[in-house]
């Protein structure tokens, strides 16, 4: 046994000196950007349109920047939470980036913005959408030119409870913590405006059959719709097995943000018509920065943009404003940010946005229905948008965060347990149709 | 006897290359040295099944991850202070590793493969789908190292020693095992149980204390691991994590005391550069292993040893062999 640890040794000179021998680089004359999404795996698609968004962004500028070189160093976590603190941290000690940006799912973000928590470089969320990022676990250093999943699924449920009456809504989800956002949010604003009850039912992730799910739900209890709270190959699944059963024809169907998007979309059943949901854009937006936006994505990569892609686009665009506003000096990294809080984004395709006190994006969200297009393939069509619609919806951000996060049995079911404090606000949201 | 001179001189420059490492190594060295230190304690759990007992266990990464789990219940979620959830971390762990040994050490070979596969899979299911306790995908996080007797451990380069004082220790009572006669012991029965049953040997109960030493093992990586990192998640147990470690052995090679520790340093020091080359890299990666185990079957140490020792490679020569003799057929003809 002796001799063969001693023959170990050659080897492990060699590794030493291929360490020793320095890797990192990096010329003065470059600002770093540090991309962390996942590029491979499961959810590469995420990282994929991630990338053609903020690509397009940096394609436009040439990748330079107030005399600067603009390097981005894509890091892949395969969205492993464990494999994201490690890459976080390779960006961090090995490339020295100057900014990090990407994170995909919401409990990638809180655990790369946990890593990152006293080191000092800003982190541009691009789609982790977990509220307390820009919240209860917020610090200053914590950018989010995008979303949470409260934000839009608020008005989504108080513009049922309020506009088409609903009372009782029977709720189909995922079971992690962005279903949870989203279903909490929705219950604010549902109760809010007068709903009753949301009966909520969780699945594990991935569930893919879902028949017993499905054929469980209690027709004859006067819900007034069905929502499935989930995304990506769960919710095609679903929507395929819900139209397989019939129940089209029975009770509507409602999705959260993420249920309808493409490129899932175009998978599902043409029954679905008429389903509703709200997310931050509309495929029918009409503006002239909606537009513009289109038409450069389709010509660059030859497909529509997700939302994602957009996201990616504008984070990645308020980045390349900061470092020209401060004409490529980004040494002080709380000025960065600070130059970040400042750039105009009123500009941005899917809606005019600016950041409120913790760094969260104040924007338009639009309610949508699933809608048949002129050559019948389904798309989002937006029929009402809500203009500045905070993270903290309607309410005074103190009160907002006074409860807890949203958890799978929080916030309650029915509007008689929910707390008095969130039932009433001083000013609720103003619904205008899509065309004005 | 020069030779083996030259090799424990050889072998102190290592250990003092490794101890001066923060003050020349970046600050990311250090990181990925940290890492690579606990995963070779899963890798030293996972080898030394194979390499005394012949068996291979998959659910080695289940301990790693219940002791992070129990650390986060206790420490992070209740607040308790060091060292109380990690002793129960570890009782917990032997414990547990105790249970499932009296169960999987009554089987052999392809049984105890799938048994111990069905373990490990039920643990990272357990994880995964319980919200209740154990927060489902999101796991736990926000562990912070801690202070011990005027250490502060949340230095990096602290942290580094004290994982790389305890990864020393580890093998030296490793190495003292491996000698001992309870280690001798476990080499006869990997050859033969039947003959040391006969020999009055209680086979059965070896390899359950065996399975209980290496969970240990397993358990410690998993303390290192979680204030490292921070969080224990589901992924942090996954299948592909397993399947990783048991290439970190079959790497180094899984016949030498020393293979999971030479082959946790090479795989995750190829993940670390060949990531950065390019975005294909699990492919680069799969390739080299595939090579490793066509080529070199007993690992790079068994490559080093056969080059040491004048041997020819087999497969090499075999493959040399067939081409010039086609040559020299082509060239007569």
């Amino acid at each position: 046994m002796k001799k063969q640890a001693l023959r170990m040794i050659p080897l492990f000179v060699l590794v030493l000196s291929l360490i020793v021998s320095p890797i990192a680089h990096g010329a003065e004359n470059e600002i770093k950007i540090g991309f962390l999404s996942a590029f491979t795996g499961v959810f590469s698609s995420f990282g994929k349109m991630q990338q053609e968004g903020a690509v397009l962004a940096l394609e436009e500028v040439d990748y330079e920047v107030a005399g600067k070189k603009i390097e981005v160093i894509y890091a892949d976590d395969q969205l492993d939470n464990d494999l994201a603190v490690l890459r976080a941290a390779q960006l961090v000690e090995q490339d020295q980036v100057d900014v990090i940006t990407g994170l995909v799912s919401g409990d990638e973000g809180l655990t790369v913005g946990d890593f990152m928590r006293g080191k000092d470089i800003p982190v541009v969320v691009m789609y982790s959408a977990s509220e307390d990022m820009t919240m209860r676990e917020w610090y200053p250093f914590i950018v989010r030119p995008t979303w949470t999943g409260a934000q839009p699924m608020d008005v989504f449920g108080y513009w049922l409870a309020k506009e088409l009456g609903y009372k009782k809504i029977y709720m189909i989800g995922e079971d992690y913590s962005y279903p949870y956002n989203q279903i909490g949010g929705f219950k604010r604003g549902f109760f809010r405006g007068g709903g009753e009850e949301v009966t909520t039912v969780w699945h594990p992730v991935p569930q893919g059959d879902f028949s017993s799910l499905i054929a469980t739900i209690p027709l004859d209890q006067g819900y007034d719709a069905v929502l499935y709270n989930g995304a990506g190959s769960d919710a095609i699944a679903f929507v395929k097995q819900w139209v397989e059963l019939g129940m089209h024809d029975q009770i509507p169907l409602l999705g959260q943000s993420n249920t309808f998007e493409r490129p899932d979309l175009e998978s599902m059943p043409k029954e679905i018509v008429g389903s509703y949901s709200a997310h931050l854009v509309a495929d029918n937006l009409a503006t002239p920065e909606w537009i513009e936006f289109r038409d450069k994505f389709v010509e660059r990569w030859g497909h529509l943009p997700s939302a994602a892609s957009e996201f990616a686009y504008v984070s990645m665009k308020m980045i390349l404003r900061a470092i020209d506003l401060l004409d490529g000096d980004v040494s002080d990294k709380m000025a960065f940010v600070e130059a970040m809080r400042q750039v105009d984004m009123s500009d941005a395709p899917r809606s005019p946005l600016y950041l409120d006190d913790y760094n969260a994006a104040v924007q338009n969200v639009y309610i949508r229905q699933v809608s048949l297009d002129e050559n019948g393939e389904l798309y989002n069509k937006g029929i009402y948008r809500v203009e500045e619609v905070s993270q903290f919806g309607p309410y005074n951000p103190e009160i907002y965060m006074s409860y807890p996060e949203d958890v799978g049995n929080y916030p309650p079911d029915t509007r008689a347990q929910m707390p008095a404090d969130l039932l009433q606000v001083e000013k609720d949201y103003e619904f205008i149709p899509f065309e004005q | 006897m020069g030779k083996k001179r030259l090799s424990l001189i050889l072998g102190i420059a290592v250990l003092v290359l490794l101890i001066l490492l923060p003050f020349y190594g970046s600050r990311y060295t250090i990181t990925t040295f940290t890492r690579i230190i606990y995963l070779a304690f899963l890798a030293l759990s996972v080898g030394t099944l194979v390499r005394q007992g012949g068996m291979i266990s998959l659910t080695q990464t289940a301990f790693f991850g219940a002791a992070g789990y129990i650390i986060g219940l206790l420490g992070v979620e209740r607040g308790w202070v060091f060292p109380l959830p990690e002793l129960i971390a570890i009782l917990g762990v032997l414990l547990m590793a105790f249970i499932l040994g009296l169960v999987v050490m009554r089987t052999h070979g392809t049984v105890f493969l799938m048994l111990t596969l069905a373990l490990g899979q039920i643990c990272w299911a357990f994880a995964r789908q319980n919200t209740s306790l154990l927060h489902g995908w999101a796991g736990i996080r926000g562990f912070r190292p801690f202070t011990v007797l005027g250490i502060d451990f949340t230095n990096p380069n602290n942290y580094y020693w004290g994982a790389l004082a305890l990864l020393l220790l580890g093998l030296f009572v490793l190495w003292l095992i491996t000698n001992s006669p309870f280690g001798l012991a476990l080499n006869g029965i990997r050859e033969s149980p039947k003959r040391m049953a006969s020999l009055g040997y209680p086979v059965y109960w070896l390899r359950v204390i065996l399975f209980v030493i290496t969970a240990l093992y397993a358990c410690v990586g998993g303390i290192i691991s979680v204030y490292a990192t921070g969080i224990i998640t589901p992924t942090t147990i996954q299948m592909s994590r397993t399947i990783l470690i048991l290439l970190m052995v079959i790497l180094g090679g899984s016949r030498y005391f020393w293979g999971p520790v030479v082959g946790a340093v090479i795989a995750v020091w190829l993940d670390v550069l060949i990531s950065q080359m390019t975005p294909r890299y699990n492919t680069v990666i799969g390739l080299i292993f595939v090579a490793v185990v066509v080529l070199a079957p007993n690992g790079i140490i068994g490559l080093l040893d056969d080059i040491r020792n004048g041997v020819k490679l087999p497969q090499l020569k075999r493959w040399w062999n067939s081409i010039s003799a086609k040559q020299s057929r082509d060239s007569s003809v």
